[in-house]
C-alpha cells in the first residue's frame, strides 16, 4: 500500500513539476515560439495577470472568473503594447529583446510605485486528497488538468481554424501571406495579444501559490525560456509539452531523493545537455526522426 | 547626563477595573531595576568626555539606515523603516526610553496571583484584544515585574541639542545594492551611526565595509549568532536564546523526530546547524534536513519529502516572501504537522497574511511580536498605529530597530559626543534599556543582548498564546567561546562547528 502511495506521490510531483514548467511557458510558447520575439517582459505579463486576478478576487469575484478577467485584461494590454511598441521591432530580434526588457522594468517598477511592494495573497482553492502518508492538493491536480485542456485548445486553434492557418502562414512567410490576402498586421497583433493573455492567465492560476509582488514574474522567466528553447521551434506546442515532460522526468526523482535544490540543478543540467545534443530543440529532433522514418518507408 | 534612571520601586499602576482586566495576569506591573549609584569603570577613566564633546560636529546627527523596502524581503524592511521613523520622531520630540548603563541583566520577581492558563491573544492583533486572559487568578505564583510606561522625557529635543536625521535607503533585497549603499552612507553621507541589515547575507556583505571604516554599526535582527565584531552591536536575539527553548519544548511536547527546512544561506544553514547540534542534548534527532534557495516558491516536492519522512514536528526556517508560500501550500496539501521556528510568524506575520490553518500549531520562542500582552507593549502599539494607521503588523525586528535607535541616542547623550569611538566605549559600559518587549541588557563583552523570551504558539484560528516565559535569557554562547571584544577586538563570525562542547556532548547514539 505504501509503495503504491509513494508511486502516486511521485506521479503527483511529476505532474506538478511539469505543470509548473508548462504554465510558466504558456504565453512564451506563442510569443517566442511562434513570433520569434525574445520577450523579456514575459514575467511581468504574468505578474500583471496575478495582480488582475488578485484585485478581482478582492472585489468579490469568484476565482475562476478572476482568472478569465486576468486573461482578458492582459490580452488587451498585450494588444496595445503590440500596436504601440512591439510591432516596430519585427525581424529585429535584438531590438525586440532590449525593448521588451525596458517594458519589463517599467512594468515592475511601475507596479511597485502604484501598488507597493506586495499585495495580500489569494487563498489556495480546494482541499486535499490523502493516500497513505501522502496527500495531494486538489488545486495542483486541477492545474495539471487545466494545462492539458489549454494545450489541446492551443493545438486546435493553430491546426484546425482559419486563424491558425493564417497565423502559421504569416509566421512562415509574411510577404507571401500578405500577397494571398491575409491581414498580417492584424494576425501579429492577435497573436501577441493571445500570448500576453495566456501569460496573464497562467500568472493568475499560479497567483494563489505564490507571493503577489512587483518582481514576482522573475521566478517564471528562466523556467519559461528553458521550456520553450528546449522544446524548439519546429513544432512549438509539441516541443513545449515534450520538454516539460522530459525536464520534469529528470527533476522529480532527483528532487524527491536529494531535495529541491539538487532537483533544480538536475533540471538545468538536463536542459544544457539536451540543447547540446539537439541544438534546435526536442521538436526539431522529433521532426527529423519522423521525416527519416517516412523517407526510409518510401 | 539628561536621562532619568528608573526610579526605584514605585507602586503598581492601579488602573480602573477595566484596565485591570486588560492586564496580563502573569505580570503585575511594578518598576523594576533598582538602580543604585554607578561608578565609572576603570577603563573609562581614560576618556575625557568633555574634550570629545568639543570635537563633535554641528548640524544634524546622521543616522544611516538601510532596509529592504522592495523585493523578496520588503515584508520585513517596511516594518523596520517605520520603526526607525517612529524612534527618530520620538527622539526629536524630546522623548527617550527608560534605561541606564551598568545595571546588568536581571529582573525583579514577586509573589502574585496568577491564572493557571496562559493568555490567548486574538488575531485581531492590532487592537490587542485579549480574548481569553487565562481565566480567574486562582493561584499564587512567582511573577516578574515590569514598568507599564517606558517612554519618558529626555530633557532635550534630538541628540546633544542637534536634530537626529534619518538617512535611509532601499536595499532592494539585493546584496550588492547593500554594499553600494553602505559605502555611500559611510564615505559620502558620513553617518554618525549605521543601523542596517535584515538577512545575514546582507550583514556579511556590508560588515567588511563597516570594519574598513570602523563605522559604529547596529545589526538589529534576530539571527544565527556568532558575530564577534568590535564595530558591530547585535541587538536581536540569537540561536542560544531561541533555538534551545523552542527545541526543548517541541521534543518534550511532540516527540524526538524533527525535520528541518531552512533557507539556503548563512542564516538558514547555521540555525539548522544549531538545531542539529543541540537536539541530541534533549534526546531528539534530526531525521531530515533540506535547504531551499531563496528564489523557490513552489513546495510540492518539499511537502512530499516531509510526508515520506513522517517526522513528529517540522523546524521551518523560511525567509522571504517566496518561502512564505510554503505555509498555505502545505496546508492546502494536507500537511498538518506541529511546526517550530525562530523567524516565522514573529517577523513576516504569516499568521495574518495567510488564512487559517496555514500557521496552525506554529511555535516560536521570540522576544517580541505584536501580541506580547503587556501594558508597555499596548502603549507602544498605540503610538505606532497613530503614526502608521495602515500598518498590518509590528514584528520582532521592527521592535528591535525601535529600541536600538533609542539606545544609540542615550549612549551618545551620556558620551556627550557623536564621536564614534567614544560612543562605542560608552555602549560598552553595558546598558539596560526598557523596550516594548521588556528589559533588554546589552552585554559589553560580546556586543549582544540579553532578552526576555516568550514561547508563542498559533492555534487553529491563528490566535496567539504564550505558553512559556523566560524573564531573561543571556546571549551566552560567545562568552563560552571566550569572546571579549572590550579586551580583544575581533572581526569574525563563529559557527557551532567551532564549539568543542557540541561535538563532545552532542554525539548521536
Amino acid at each position: 500500500m505504501d509503495s503504491f502511495a509513494t508511486a502516486l506521490s511521485i506521479l503527483y510531483q511529476f505532474g506538478t513539476n511539469g505543470a509548473f514548467l508548462l504554465l510558466s511557458a504558456l504565453g512564451l510558447i506563442v510569443i517566442l515560439g511562434m513570433m520569434n520575439i525574445i520577450n523579456l517582459a514575459h514575467g511581468e505579463l504574468m505578474m500583471l495577470g496575478a495582480y488582475s486576478a488578485t484585485t478581482a478576487v478582492q472585489h468579490g469575484l469568484p476565482f475562476p472568473v478572476a482568472v478569465l478577467v486576468a486573461f482578458v485584461v492582459v490580452g488587451v494590454f498585450g494588444a496595445v503594447l503590440e500596436r504601440l511598441v512591439v510591432r516596430r521591432f519585427y525581424g529585429r530580434e535584438l531590438g525586440a529583446l532590449v525593448v521588451t526588457w525596458g517594458i519589463s522594468l517599467i512594468l515592475s517598477q511601475g507596479s511597485l510605485l502604484l501598488f507597493g511592494p506586495f499585495m495580500p495573497s489569494i487563498q489556495i482553492p480546494g482541499g486535499f486528497l490523502r493516500a497513505g502518508p501522502y496527500s495531494f492538493s486538489v488545486y495542483w491536480l486541477s492545474l495539471i488538468a487545466v494545462c492539458v485542456v489549454v494545450i489541446v485548445a492551443l493545438w486546435w486553434l493553430y491546426n484546425r481554424t482559419t486563424f491558425g492557418l493564417q497565423a502559421r502562414a504569416t509566421m512562415q512567410n509574411a510577404a507571401m501571406a500578405r500577397a494571398l490576402g491575409v491581414d498580417t498586421g492584424r494576425i501579429y497583433m492577435l497573436t501577441f495579444s493571445l500570448g500576453a493573455g495566456l501569460a496573464g492567465f497562467s500568472g493568475a492560476l499560479l497567483a494563489p501559490t505564490t507571493s503577489i509582488m512587483p518582481f514576482m514574474g522573475q521566478q517564471f522567466v528562466a523556467p519559461a525560456f528553458i521550456t520553450v528553447v528546449v522544446g524548439g521551434a519546429a513544432n512549438v506546442i509539441a516541443g513545449a509539452v515534450g520538454s516539460s515532460v522530459l525536464l520534469s522526468l529528470v527533476r522529480t526523482p532527483i528532487g524527491f531523493l536529494f531535495g529541491s535544490f539538487l532537483g533544480l540543478v538536475a533540471l538545468l543540467l538536463a536542459a544544457l545537455i539536451i540543447i547540446r545534443l539537439m541544438p534546435d530543440g526536442i521538436s526539431a529532433w522529433l521532426q527529423k526522426r519522423l521525416d527519416n522514418r517516412a523517407r526510409t518507408r518510401a | 547626563m539628561t536621562d532619568e534612571f528608573p526610579k526605584s520601586r514605585t507602586c503598581p499602576q492601579s488602573g480602573s477595573e477595566e484596565d485591570r482586566s486588560l492586564k496580563p495576569d502573569r505580570r503585575t506591573v511594578v518598576k523594576g531595576a533598582a538602580a543604585a549609584s554607578i561608578a565609572l569603570p576603570t577603563y573609562l577613566r581614560d576618556f575625557n568626555f568633555m574634550q570629545s564633546a568639543k570635537a563633535q560636529g554641528t548640524g544634524p546627527v546622521k543616522l544611516g539606515f538601510i532596509e529592504d523596502e522592495s523585493g523578496n524581503l520588503a515584508v520585513y524592511g517596511l516594518q523596520k523603516l517605520h520603526a526607525a521613523q517612529l524612534a527618530v520622531k520620538e527622539i526629536n520630540e524630546g522623548k527617550t526610553l527608560k534605561g541606564a548603563p551598568n545595571i546588568g541583566a536581571g529582573i525583579l520577581g514577586a509573589m502574585g496571583q496568577v491564572a493557571s492558563k496562559p493568555p490567548v491573544i486574538s488575531k485581531e492583533g492590532t487592537a490587542l484584544d485579549t480574548v481569553d486572559d487565562g481565566g480567574a487568578k486562582d493561584r499564587t505564583d512567582l511573577v516578574y515585574e515590569e514598568d507599564g510606561e517606558i517612554l519618558i522625557d529626555s530633557g532635550e529635543k534630538g541628540v546633544l541639542g542637534r536634530e537626529l536625521q534619518l538617512v535611509s535607503s532601499d536595499g532592494q533585497s539585493n546584496n550588492s545594492v547593500w554594499q553600494q549603499l553602505a559605502r555611500r552612507m559611510i564615505q559620502e553621507d558620513k553617518v554618525d551611526v549605521l543601523v542596517a541589515g535584515f538577512a545575514s547575507a546582507e550583514r556579511e556583505a556590508i560588515r567588511p565595509i563597516v570594519d574598513q571604516f570602523k563605522q559604529l554599526y547596529f545589526y538589529t535582527n534576530q539571527y544565527e549568532g556568532g558575530v564577534a565584531d568590535a564595530n558591530t552591536f547585535c541587538t536581536g536575539p540569537v540561536c542560544e536564546q531561541q533555538v534551545i527553548p523552542t527545541v526543548q519544548y517541541m521534543v518534550e511536547k511532540f516527540g524526538p523526530r524533527a525535520y528541518t527546512i531552512a533557507a539556503d544561506y548563512n542564516f538558514g544553514q547555521l540555525t539548522a546547524a544549531w538545531t542539529r547540534a543541540y537536539i541530541p542534548l534533549v534526546g531528539g534527532q534530526i531525521i531530515g534536513e533540506e535547504f531551499i534557495p531563496l528564489s523557490v516558491s513552489e513546495f510540492s516536492q518539499v511537502i512530499a519529502r516531509i510526508q515520506q519522512a513522517n517526522p513528529d514536528w517540522v523546524m521551518t526556517l523560511l525567509v522571504g516572501q517566496n518561502h512564505h508560500n510554503y505555509y498555505p501550500q502545505a496546508a492546502a496539501a494536507g500537511l498538518r504537522l506541529p511546526m517550530a521556528s525562530t523567524v516565522n510568524m514573529a517577523q513576516g506575520y504569516e499568521h495574518k497574511r495567510f488564512k487559517p490553518p496555514s500557521l496552525a500549531n506554529m511555535h516560536n520562542a521570540i522576544q517580541y511580536q505584536l501580541e506580547v500582552p503587556t501594558a508597555r507593549n499596548r502603549a507602544f502599539v498605540k503610538r505606532w498605529m497613530q503614526m502608521f494607521p495602515d500598518d498590518q503588523y509590528i514584528g520582532e525586528m521592527a521592535q528591535n530597530t525601535y529600541f536600538t535607535i533609542h539606545l544609540y541616542a542615550k549612549a551618545a547623550r551620556l558620551a556627550g559626543t557623536t564621536d564614534q569611538p567614544t560612543v562605542k566605549k560608552c555602549l560598552e559600559l553595558g546598558w539596560n534599556i526598557e523596550a516594548p518587549e521588556g528589559s533588554v541588557f546589552l552585554e559589553p563583552g560580546t556586543h549582544h543582548c540579553a532578552h526576555p523570551i516568550r514561547l508563542a504558539v498559533a492555534d487553529e484560528n491563528h490566535n496567539v498564546k504564550f505558553v512559556r516565559d523566560w524573564p531573561m535569557i543571556q546571549a551566552w554562547w560567545l562568552q563560552r567561546l571566550g569572546v571579549n571584544l572590550v579586551r580583544n577586538p575581533e572581526y569574525k563570525q563563529y559557527t557551532p562547528d567551532e564549539d568543542p562542547y557540541f561535538a563532545m556532548f552532542g554525539k548521536k547514539t
